[in-house]
């Protein structure tokens, strides 16, 4: 019965999707944030060696974006888009979820020591 | 399936007014502040009316207001780059209803709506992967499935619902 076979699919997806998510989790140990536009690396900072907070301007044609780094920690606080995605995400201080704002193509991700899969699963 | 034929004039009628619902949902959701900071994760209510129209009406009436409802969805939000996630999530969407409108019986017509939703989710990650030319954008994977069969089923029982009225209303 196809039914059966759909209620499987979609249980299926979702214990997986969990069970990523718990397998996941967990702090990242030496945080190194990358910084990549179109792919292109633009910064590399070593979260755990940054004395006192700082932001750094990334603009090019297709607009810009305001980057906040804290010890351990980064966020965006300015996009030139409507949609403000990136910088509504907050902070993130794991390889867990990548920032990504899609109109800049910027992504900040998190990769670090702690044997982590490096916020690039799946 | 129900399929009503209506040709000229009464289709065009029905495929605008239908689209402009959906636009309708969809912009008014869009207002809506997010639940979450993960982006993506959203309800998806425009998704009532594509499942309705794959069901109710066909294949091709679905991709209409689909397409219709994507590329004005994208005009009214200012947004000109959600087209291309969109777009995708929604082809990939509207293929796999095209494979459900065959298998399901008319009493699981709610089904189709978490399984279309997974599809969205994962063509606008693999449109967003090809944009920023990297796959650490499936990170979001794992939320978006567990969201999107949520939302899916709701917006399915919603569809279902729907299209048992609407029998009833042209008896």
């Amino acid at each position: 019965m196809r039914t059966k076979v759909i209620v499987f699919l979609l249980a299926a997806a979702v214990a997986v999707s969990a069970g990523a998510l718990l397998l996941r989790g967990g702090q990242t140990e030496n945080p190194v944030a990358r910084i990549t536009r179109d792919g292109v690396l633009l910064e590399e900072i070593d979260l755990g060696r940054v004395a006192k907070p700082y932001s750094l301007a990334l603009e090019d044609e297709s607009g810009g974006n305001t980057v906040l780094v804290e010890p351990g920690r980064i966020r965006v606080t300015e996009a030139s888009c409507p949609d403000q995605v990136c910088v509504n995400q907050g902070w993130i201080d794991s390889g867990a979820v990548p920032i990504i704002c899609l109109p800049n193509k910027l992504m900040i991700e998190i990769v670090g020591g702690g044997g982590d899969l490096d916020g690039t699963a799946g | 399936m129900t399929e009503r034929r209506a040709n000229g004039a009464g289709r065009i009628t029905r495929l605008a007014l239908l689209t402009a619902i959906a636009l309708t949902i969809f912009l008014v959701e869009a207002q809506l502040p997010a639940v979450t900071v993960i982006p993506g994760i959203k309800l998806g209510l425009a998704n009532i009316v594509t499942v309705y129209a794959m069901f109710a009406l066909g294949p091709g009436d679905a991709l209409l207001v689909l397409a219709g409802r994507v590329f004005l969805g994208a005009v009214f939000s200012g947004q000109m780059m959600t087209l291309l996630y969109s777009g995708a999530g929604g082809l990939l969407s509207w293929c796999a209803l095209c494979l459900l409108r065959r298998g399901l019986s008319r009493e699981r017509i709610w089904l189709a709506s978490p399984i279309a939703a997974l599809c969205h989710n994962l063509g606008q990650l693999l449109a967003a992967a090809a944009v920023m030319k990297t796959w650490a954008v499936m990170a979001y994977l794992p939320y978006l499935t567990i969201a999107g069969v949520i939302a899916g089923l709701f917006t399915g029982v919603a569809a279902q619902k729907l299209i048992g009225r609407l029998e009833k209303l042209k008896k």
